[in-house]
Protein backbone atom coordinates (compact mmCIF):
# COMPACT_ATOMS: atom_id res chain seq x y z
CA UNK A 1 0.00 0.00 0.00
CA UNK A 2 1.37 3.38 -0.99
CA UNK A 3 1.83 6.22 1.50
CA UNK A 4 0.01 8.56 -0.80
CA UNK A 5 -3.63 9.34 -0.38
CA UNK A 6 -3.86 10.22 -4.05
CA UNK A 7 -1.34 9.32 -6.69
CA UNK A 8 -1.54 9.81 -10.43
CA UNK A 9 1.00 8.82 -13.01
CA UNK A 10 1.11 10.38 -16.50
CA UNK A 11 -2.65 10.70 -16.27
CA UNK A 12 -4.20 11.89 -19.53
CA UNK A 13 -7.83 12.38 -20.47
CA UNK A 14 -8.89 13.58 -23.86
CA UNK A 15 -12.35 14.83 -24.86
CA UNK A 16 -12.34 15.10 -28.64
CA UNK A 17 -9.46 17.40 -29.48
CA UNK A 18 -9.27 18.87 -26.00
CA UNK A 19 -6.85 17.54 -23.41
CA UNK A 20 -8.62 17.82 -20.07
CA UNK A 21 -5.67 16.22 -18.27
CA UNK A 22 -2.26 16.34 -19.83
CA UNK A 23 0.25 13.81 -18.52
CA UNK A 24 -0.54 14.70 -14.92
CA UNK A 25 1.69 13.19 -12.26
CA UNK A 26 0.55 14.23 -8.81
CA UNK A 27 1.21 12.72 -5.39
CA UNK A 28 -0.70 13.87 -2.36
CA UNK A 29 0.50 12.48 0.99
CA UNK A 30 -1.90 11.57 3.78
CA UNK A 31 -3.11 14.19 6.21
CA UNK A 32 -3.51 17.93 6.05
CA UNK A 33 -5.54 20.31 3.96
CA UNK A 34 -4.47 20.53 0.32
CA UNK A 35 -5.94 23.33 -1.75
CA UNK A 36 -6.32 22.87 -5.48
CA UNK A 37 -6.49 26.03 -7.53
CA UNK A 38 -6.93 26.36 -11.26
CA UNK A 39 -8.86 28.40 -13.78
CA UNK A 40 -12.17 27.01 -14.97
CA UNK A 41 -11.41 24.09 -17.23
CA UNK A 42 -8.03 23.37 -15.63
CA UNK A 43 -9.07 19.74 -15.19
CA UNK A 44 -9.97 19.62 -11.49
CA UNK A 45 -13.38 18.00 -11.90
CA UNK A 46 -12.07 15.57 -14.50
CA UNK A 47 -9.33 14.60 -12.07
CA UNK A 48 -11.91 13.79 -9.37
CA UNK A 49 -14.05 11.82 -11.79
CA UNK A 50 -11.07 9.69 -12.78
CA UNK A 51 -9.89 9.27 -9.20
CA UNK A 52 -13.31 8.08 -8.07
CA UNK A 53 -13.57 5.71 -11.03
CA UNK A 54 -16.56 7.45 -12.68
CA UNK A 55 -14.61 7.77 -15.88
CA UNK A 56 -11.59 6.03 -17.40
CA UNK A 57 -8.37 7.77 -18.41
CA UNK A 58 -7.20 7.94 -22.02
CA UNK A 59 -3.80 6.87 -20.74
CA UNK A 60 -1.86 6.77 -17.50
CA UNK A 61 -3.11 5.58 -14.13
CA UNK A 62 -4.25 6.78 -10.76
CA UNK A 63 -4.74 5.36 -7.30
CA UNK A 64 -6.96 6.43 -4.42
CA UNK A 65 -6.09 5.36 -0.87
CA UNK A 66 -3.79 2.72 -2.32
CA UNK A 67 -6.25 1.15 -4.78
CA UNK A 68 -6.41 1.52 -8.56
CA UNK A 69 -9.19 3.99 -9.32
CA UNK A 70 -10.87 1.74 -11.88
CA UNK A 71 -11.13 -1.12 -9.37
CA UNK A 72 -12.12 0.59 -6.15
CA UNK A 73 -13.57 -1.71 -3.51
CA UNK A 74 -16.69 -0.76 -1.58
CA UNK A 75 -14.50 -0.47 1.49
CA UNK A 76 -12.32 2.25 -0.02
CA UNK A 77 -15.33 4.04 -1.52
CA UNK A 78 -16.79 4.16 1.95
CA UNK A 79 -13.70 6.01 3.16
CA UNK A 80 -14.19 8.94 0.78
CA UNK A 81 -16.36 11.94 1.63
CA UNK A 82 -17.47 14.38 -1.03
CA UNK A 83 -19.10 17.79 -0.89
CA UNK A 84 -19.70 19.69 -4.11
CA UNK A 85 -20.71 23.23 -4.90
CA UNK A 86 -24.30 22.40 -5.80
CA UNK A 87 -25.07 20.68 -2.49
CA UNK A 88 -27.55 18.52 -4.38
CA UNK A 89 -29.84 16.55 -2.11
CA UNK A 90 -33.35 15.19 -2.67
CA UNK A 91 -35.56 18.19 -1.94
CA UNK A 92 -38.69 16.23 -1.10
CA UNK A 93 -37.03 14.30 1.76
CA UNK A 94 -36.82 15.43 5.33
CA UNK A 95 -33.39 16.18 6.80
CA UNK A 96 -33.63 13.28 9.28
CA UNK A 97 -34.54 10.82 6.51
CA UNK A 98 -31.64 11.88 4.30
CA UNK A 99 -29.30 11.55 7.25
CA UNK A 100 -30.57 8.05 8.05
CA UNK A 101 -30.22 6.97 4.45
CA UNK A 102 -26.66 8.25 4.32
CA UNK A 103 -25.83 6.70 7.67
CA UNK A 104 -26.93 3.27 6.43
CA UNK A 105 -24.29 3.37 3.67
CA UNK A 106 -21.35 4.17 5.92
CA UNK A 107 -20.24 1.67 8.57
CA UNK A 108 -17.87 4.16 10.23
CA UNK A 109 -20.65 6.68 10.84
CA UNK A 110 -20.18 8.62 14.06
CA UNK A 111 -23.26 10.31 15.41
CA UNK A 112 -21.32 12.48 17.83
CA UNK A 113 -19.44 14.12 15.00
CA UNK A 114 -22.66 14.65 13.06
CA UNK A 115 -24.24 16.42 16.02
CA UNK A 116 -21.20 18.58 16.69
CA UNK A 117 -20.91 19.75 13.10
CA UNK A 118 -24.61 20.28 12.45
CA UNK A 119 -24.70 22.44 15.60
CA UNK A 120 -22.80 25.12 13.66
CA UNK A 121 -25.84 25.44 11.39
CA UNK A 122 -29.49 26.08 12.01
CA UNK A 123 -30.92 22.89 10.56
CA UNK A 124 -34.13 21.34 11.91
CA UNK A 125 -34.28 17.54 11.34
CA UNK A 126 -38.02 17.72 10.64
CA UNK A 127 -37.53 20.25 7.84
CA UNK A 128 -37.67 19.26 4.19
CA UNK A 129 -34.39 19.62 2.33
CA UNK A 130 -36.07 21.91 -0.21
CA UNK A 131 -36.72 24.40 2.58
CA UNK A 132 -33.06 24.74 3.57
CA UNK A 133 -31.01 27.73 2.48
CA UNK A 134 -27.88 27.18 0.41
CA UNK A 135 -25.70 27.70 3.49
CA UNK A 136 -27.75 25.24 5.53
CA UNK A 137 -27.54 22.65 2.75
CA UNK A 138 -23.76 23.14 2.65
CA UNK A 139 -23.61 22.64 6.42
CA UNK A 140 -25.84 19.57 6.28
CA UNK A 141 -23.68 18.07 3.55
CA UNK A 142 -20.49 18.77 5.49
CA UNK A 143 -21.97 17.26 8.66
CA UNK A 144 -22.81 14.06 6.81
CA UNK A 145 -19.43 13.93 5.08
CA UNK A 146 -17.52 14.36 8.37
CA UNK A 147 -19.74 11.90 10.24
CA UNK A 148 -18.69 9.22 7.75
CA UNK A 149 -15.20 9.65 9.25
CA UNK A 150 -13.63 9.66 5.80
CA UNK A 151 -9.91 9.14 5.23
CA UNK A 152 -10.23 11.45 2.26
CA UNK A 153 -12.58 14.41 2.10
CA UNK A 154 -13.02 16.11 -1.25
CA UNK A 155 -14.57 19.57 -1.19
CA UNK A 156 -15.29 21.05 -4.59
CA UNK A 157 -15.86 24.79 -4.15
CA UNK A 158 -18.08 24.15 -1.13
CA UNK A 159 -18.47 27.80 -0.12
CA UNK A 160 -19.47 29.07 -3.55
CA UNK A 161 -22.48 31.36 -3.22
CA UNK A 162 -22.54 31.23 0.58
CA UNK A 163 -22.96 34.47 2.54
CA UNK A 164 -20.26 35.57 5.01
CA UNK A 165 -21.96 34.02 8.03
CA UNK A 166 -22.54 30.63 6.39
CA UNK A 167 -19.01 30.66 5.00
CA UNK A 168 -17.56 31.38 8.44
CA UNK A 169 -19.57 28.54 10.01
CA UNK A 170 -18.54 26.19 7.25
CA UNK A 171 -14.82 26.87 7.66
CA UNK A 172 -15.06 26.75 11.44
CA UNK A 173 -16.86 23.40 11.36
CA UNK A 174 -14.32 22.05 8.89
CA UNK A 175 -11.26 23.11 10.87
CA UNK A 176 -12.39 22.79 14.46
CA UNK A 177 -14.96 20.02 14.66
CA UNK A 178 -12.98 17.30 16.39
CA UNK A 179 -12.66 14.35 14.09
CA UNK A 180 -9.71 12.54 15.74
CA UNK A 181 -8.68 10.35 12.77
CA UNK A 182 -6.11 11.28 10.14
CA UNK A 183 -8.06 12.86 7.36
CA UNK A 184 -6.74 14.24 4.11
CA UNK A 185 -8.76 17.14 2.81
CA UNK A 186 -8.71 18.25 -0.80
CA UNK A 187 -10.14 21.73 -1.05
CA UNK A 188 -10.95 23.24 -4.42
CA UNK A 189 -11.59 26.92 -4.22
CA UNK A 190 -11.09 30.22 -5.96
CA UNK A 191 -11.30 32.18 -2.71
CA UNK A 192 -7.70 33.13 -1.99
CA UNK A 193 -8.65 34.44 1.42
CA UNK A 194 -9.94 31.01 2.43
CA UNK A 195 -6.91 29.31 0.98
CA UNK A 196 -4.56 31.54 2.93
CA UNK A 197 -6.37 30.74 6.14
CA UNK A 198 -6.75 26.99 5.80
CA UNK A 199 -4.41 25.43 3.23
CA UNK A 200 -1.21 23.65 4.20
CA UNK A 201 -0.35 22.70 0.64
CA UNK A 202 -1.12 24.58 -2.53
CA UNK A 203 -1.62 22.62 -5.74
CA UNK A 204 -2.01 24.68 -8.89
CA UNK A 205 -3.32 23.15 -12.10
CA UNK A 206 -3.46 24.70 -15.50
CA UNK A 207 -4.76 23.22 -18.72
CA UNK A 208 -4.62 19.72 -17.30
CA UNK A 209 -1.07 20.02 -16.05
CA UNK A 210 0.40 20.38 -12.57
CA UNK A 211 2.25 23.65 -12.20
CA UNK A 212 2.81 23.83 -8.44
CA UNK A 213 2.66 21.58 -5.38
CA UNK A 214 4.24 23.19 -2.30
CA UNK A 215 3.28 25.12 0.82
CA UNK A 216 1.57 28.43 0.01
CA UNK A 217 4.53 30.29 1.56
CA UNK A 218 7.09 28.52 -0.60
CA UNK A 219 4.96 29.19 -3.65
CA UNK A 220 4.66 32.88 -2.80
CA UNK A 221 8.44 33.11 -2.43
CA UNK A 222 8.89 31.83 -5.99
CA UNK A 223 7.19 34.87 -7.48
CA UNK A 224 8.69 38.35 -7.37
CA UNK A 225 7.72 41.70 -8.79
CA UNK A 226 10.28 43.98 -10.37
CA UNK A 227 9.64 47.63 -11.04
CA UNK A 228 11.85 49.44 -13.52
CA UNK A 229 12.02 52.25 -15.98
CA UNK A 230 12.30 50.12 -19.09
CA UNK A 231 10.86 51.43 -22.33
CA UNK A 232 12.26 48.57 -24.39
CA UNK A 233 9.87 46.01 -22.89
CA UNK A 234 7.08 46.94 -25.30
CA UNK A 235 9.09 46.02 -28.36
CA UNK A 236 10.62 42.96 -26.66
CA UNK A 237 7.18 41.52 -25.92
CA UNK A 238 5.94 42.36 -29.42
CA UNK A 239 8.93 41.01 -31.32
CA UNK A 240 9.84 38.26 -28.84
CA UNK A 241 13.49 38.91 -29.68
CA UNK A 242 14.69 38.66 -26.06
CA UNK A 243 13.76 35.86 -23.71
CA UNK A 244 12.78 37.32 -20.32
CA UNK A 245 13.59 34.54 -17.84
CA UNK A 246 10.63 33.35 -15.76
CA UNK A 247 8.31 35.96 -17.27
CA UNK A 248 4.72 35.78 -16.03
CA UNK A 249 3.06 39.09 -16.66
CA UNK A 250 3.68 42.78 -17.00
CA UNK A 251 1.81 46.04 -16.73
CA UNK A 252 2.67 49.68 -16.96
CA UNK A 253 1.79 51.97 -14.07
CA UNK A 254 2.70 55.69 -14.24
CA UNK A 255 5.33 55.00 -16.88
CA UNK A 256 7.01 52.34 -14.73
CA UNK A 257 7.06 48.71 -15.82
CA UNK A 258 5.88 46.20 -13.22
CA UNK A 259 7.11 42.76 -14.18
CA UNK A 260 6.15 39.55 -12.41
CA UNK A 261 8.60 36.68 -12.74
CA UNK A 262 8.93 33.21 -11.27
CA UNK A 263 12.01 31.48 -9.84
CA UNK A 264 14.32 34.45 -10.38
CA UNK A 265 16.90 35.51 -7.81
CA UNK A 266 18.55 38.87 -7.35
CA UNK A 267 20.40 38.38 -10.62
CA UNK A 268 17.20 39.24 -12.47
CA UNK A 269 18.05 42.85 -11.57
CA UNK A 270 21.34 42.39 -13.44
CA UNK A 271 19.44 41.05 -16.43
CA UNK A 272 17.17 44.11 -16.46
CA UNK A 273 20.17 46.41 -16.25
CA UNK A 274 21.84 44.68 -19.16
CA UNK A 275 18.67 45.19 -21.18
CA UNK A 276 18.85 48.92 -20.57
CA UNK A 277 16.41 49.25 -17.66
CA UNK A 278 17.11 51.67 -14.83
CA UNK A 279 15.67 52.63 -11.41
CA UNK A 280 15.22 48.94 -10.70
CA UNK A 281 13.46 47.84 -7.51
CA UNK A 282 12.16 44.52 -6.30
CA UNK A 283 8.86 44.24 -4.44
CA UNK A 284 7.43 41.26 -2.57
CA UNK A 285 4.02 39.95 -3.64
CA UNK A 286 1.14 38.43 -1.71
CA UNK A 287 -0.34 35.01 -2.35
CA UNK A 288 -3.31 36.18 -4.36
CA UNK A 289 -1.14 38.16 -6.75
CA UNK A 290 1.31 35.28 -7.13
CA UNK A 291 -1.47 32.83 -7.97
CA UNK A 292 -3.17 35.24 -10.35
CA UNK A 293 0.09 35.89 -12.15
CA UNK A 294 0.56 32.17 -12.63
CA UNK A 295 -2.95 31.59 -13.89
CA UNK A 296 -3.05 34.57 -16.24
CA UNK A 297 0.42 33.93 -17.69
CA UNK A 298 -0.84 31.36 -20.19
CA UNK A 299 -4.45 32.38 -20.34
CA UNK A 300 -5.74 32.69 -23.88
CA UNK A 301 -5.85 36.30 -25.01
CA UNK A 302 -7.17 37.83 -28.20
CA UNK A 303 -4.22 38.01 -30.59
CA UNK A 304 -4.43 41.77 -31.06
CA UNK A 305 -3.49 42.46 -27.43
CA UNK B 1 -4.99 24.86 35.48
CA UNK B 2 -4.25 28.52 34.79
CA UNK B 3 -5.99 30.18 31.89
CA UNK B 4 -3.93 31.39 28.95
CA UNK B 5 -3.35 35.10 28.36
CA UNK B 6 -5.41 36.81 25.72
CA UNK B 7 -3.29 37.58 22.69
CA UNK B 8 -4.32 40.84 21.11
CA UNK B 9 -2.81 40.07 17.76
CA UNK B 10 -4.39 40.25 14.35
CA UNK B 11 -3.72 38.53 11.08
CA UNK B 12 -4.83 39.73 7.69
CA UNK B 13 -5.06 37.90 4.40
CA UNK B 14 -3.63 39.49 1.28
CA UNK B 15 -0.53 40.65 3.18
CA UNK B 16 2.92 40.03 1.77
CA UNK B 17 3.82 38.25 5.01
CA UNK B 18 2.42 34.74 5.33
CA UNK B 19 0.04 34.27 8.26
CA UNK B 20 2.50 32.28 10.41
CA UNK B 21 5.00 35.14 10.04
CA UNK B 22 2.34 37.64 11.10
CA UNK B 23 1.72 35.59 14.25
CA UNK B 24 5.45 35.47 15.05
CA UNK B 25 5.80 39.24 14.59
CA UNK B 26 2.66 39.86 16.64
CA UNK B 27 3.76 37.74 19.60
CA UNK B 28 7.31 39.12 19.51
CA UNK B 29 5.91 42.62 19.73
CA UNK B 30 3.64 41.65 22.64
CA UNK B 31 6.67 40.27 24.48
CA UNK B 32 8.94 43.21 23.62
CA UNK B 33 6.34 45.73 24.82
CA UNK B 34 5.73 43.60 27.93
CA UNK B 35 2.04 43.15 27.27
CA UNK B 36 3.00 39.51 27.62
CA UNK B 37 5.23 39.06 30.65
CA UNK B 38 7.70 36.22 31.22
CA UNK B 39 5.88 33.13 32.49
CA UNK B 40 2.52 33.99 30.90
CA UNK B 41 0.69 31.10 29.37
CA UNK B 42 -0.01 31.20 25.65
CA UNK B 43 -3.30 30.10 24.07
CA UNK B 44 -3.44 26.53 22.71
CA UNK B 45 -2.93 25.90 18.99
CA UNK B 46 -6.61 25.32 18.62
CA UNK B 47 -7.58 28.30 20.78
CA UNK B 48 -5.51 30.80 18.85
CA UNK B 49 -6.51 29.21 15.53
CA UNK B 50 -10.18 29.64 16.42
CA UNK B 51 -9.60 33.22 17.51
CA UNK B 52 -7.86 34.07 14.23
CA UNK B 53 -9.95 31.70 12.03
CA UNK B 54 -6.95 29.91 10.61
CA UNK B 55 -5.63 26.36 10.38
CA UNK B 56 -4.30 25.15 13.79
CA UNK B 57 -1.19 23.82 12.04
CA UNK B 58 -0.29 27.39 11.07
CA UNK B 59 -0.30 28.35 14.76
CA UNK B 60 1.84 25.29 15.50
CA UNK B 61 4.34 26.42 12.89
CA UNK B 62 4.55 29.92 14.39
CA UNK B 63 4.93 28.54 17.96
CA UNK B 64 7.66 26.16 16.78
CA UNK B 65 9.61 29.06 15.32
CA UNK B 66 9.20 31.13 18.51
CA UNK B 67 10.39 28.15 20.58
CA UNK B 68 13.43 27.83 18.35
CA UNK B 69 14.20 31.49 18.96
CA UNK B 70 13.90 30.84 22.70
CA UNK B 71 11.09 33.32 23.22
CA UNK B 72 8.61 30.71 24.39
CA UNK B 73 9.00 27.30 25.96
CA UNK B 74 6.76 24.32 26.52
CA UNK B 75 6.22 22.79 29.93
CA UNK B 76 5.24 19.18 29.69
CA UNK B 77 1.50 18.71 30.08
CA UNK B 78 0.93 22.35 30.96
CA UNK B 79 1.23 24.16 27.65
CA UNK B 80 3.39 26.91 26.22
CA UNK B 81 4.77 29.84 28.19
CA UNK B 82 6.74 33.00 27.55
CA UNK B 83 10.32 32.15 28.54
CA UNK B 84 11.58 33.42 31.88
CA UNK B 85 15.20 33.63 30.87
CA UNK B 86 15.44 34.21 27.21
CA UNK B 87 18.01 32.24 25.38
CA UNK B 88 20.77 34.60 24.22
CA UNK B 89 21.43 34.94 20.53
CA UNK B 90 24.64 33.67 18.99
CA UNK B 91 27.47 36.20 18.47
CA UNK B 92 26.82 36.19 14.73
CA UNK B 93 23.14 36.89 15.18
CA UNK B 94 23.83 39.70 17.64
CA UNK B 95 26.30 41.30 15.24
CA UNK B 96 23.83 41.06 12.37
CA UNK B 97 20.99 42.55 14.38
CA UNK B 98 23.14 45.42 15.58
CA UNK B 99 24.41 46.16 12.09
CA UNK B 100 20.87 46.19 10.72
CA UNK B 101 19.60 48.52 13.43
CA UNK B 102 22.57 50.88 12.98
CA UNK B 103 21.96 51.08 9.23
CA UNK B 104 18.34 52.11 9.81
CA UNK B 105 19.45 54.63 12.45
CA UNK B 106 22.09 56.19 10.21
CA UNK B 107 19.69 56.47 7.29
CA UNK B 108 17.30 58.39 9.50
CA UNK B 109 19.86 60.74 11.05
CA UNK B 110 22.57 61.41 8.48
CA UNK B 111 20.67 64.26 6.82
CA UNK B 112 19.98 66.10 10.07
CA UNK B 113 23.34 67.89 10.13
CA UNK B 114 24.56 66.82 13.56
CA UNK B 115 28.24 66.20 14.14
CA UNK B 116 29.35 62.61 14.82
CA UNK B 117 30.20 63.51 18.40
CA UNK B 118 26.80 65.02 19.00
CA UNK B 119 25.05 61.90 17.74
CA UNK B 120 27.23 59.59 19.84
CA UNK B 121 26.55 61.75 22.88
CA UNK B 122 22.77 61.47 22.42
CA UNK B 123 22.99 57.70 22.13
CA UNK B 124 25.16 57.41 25.23
CA UNK B 125 22.73 59.49 27.26
CA UNK B 126 19.77 57.48 26.06
CA UNK B 127 21.46 54.19 26.97
CA UNK B 128 22.33 55.54 30.40
CA UNK B 129 18.72 56.58 30.90
CA UNK B 130 17.41 53.08 30.06
CA UNK B 131 19.88 51.43 32.45
CA UNK B 132 19.07 53.67 35.42
CA UNK B 133 15.29 53.31 35.17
Amino acid sequence: MSDFCISTKNLTKQFGKKLALNNLTLNIPQGGIHAIVGSNGAGKSTLFRLLLGFDTPTSGSCTLLGEQSDQLSARVRGRVGYVNEEHTLPGWMKVAAVKELQQSFYPNWNHDIYNKVIAYFDVDPKQKVAGLSRGERAGFNLSMALAQRPSLLILDEPTLGLDVVARQSFLEALMFAETEEVMTTIYCSHQMEEIERIAEQLIIMEKGRLINNSTPDDFCARVSCWVADWDAIGSILRNKNVDIPGFLSHREIDGQQHILVVDQGDDFGGFLQKQGAHDIAQLPVNLERAVNAFLTANHNKPVAL
Amino acid sequence: MSKPSVLKIKVVTGDIRPIFKQIIDGIRLEIATEKLSPGSKLPSYRGLAMQLMINPNTVAKAYAELSKQGLIESKKGLGLFVSENRQSLSDDEREQKLAKAVTVFINETVHLNYSDDEIVEVIKNKLKEIKTT
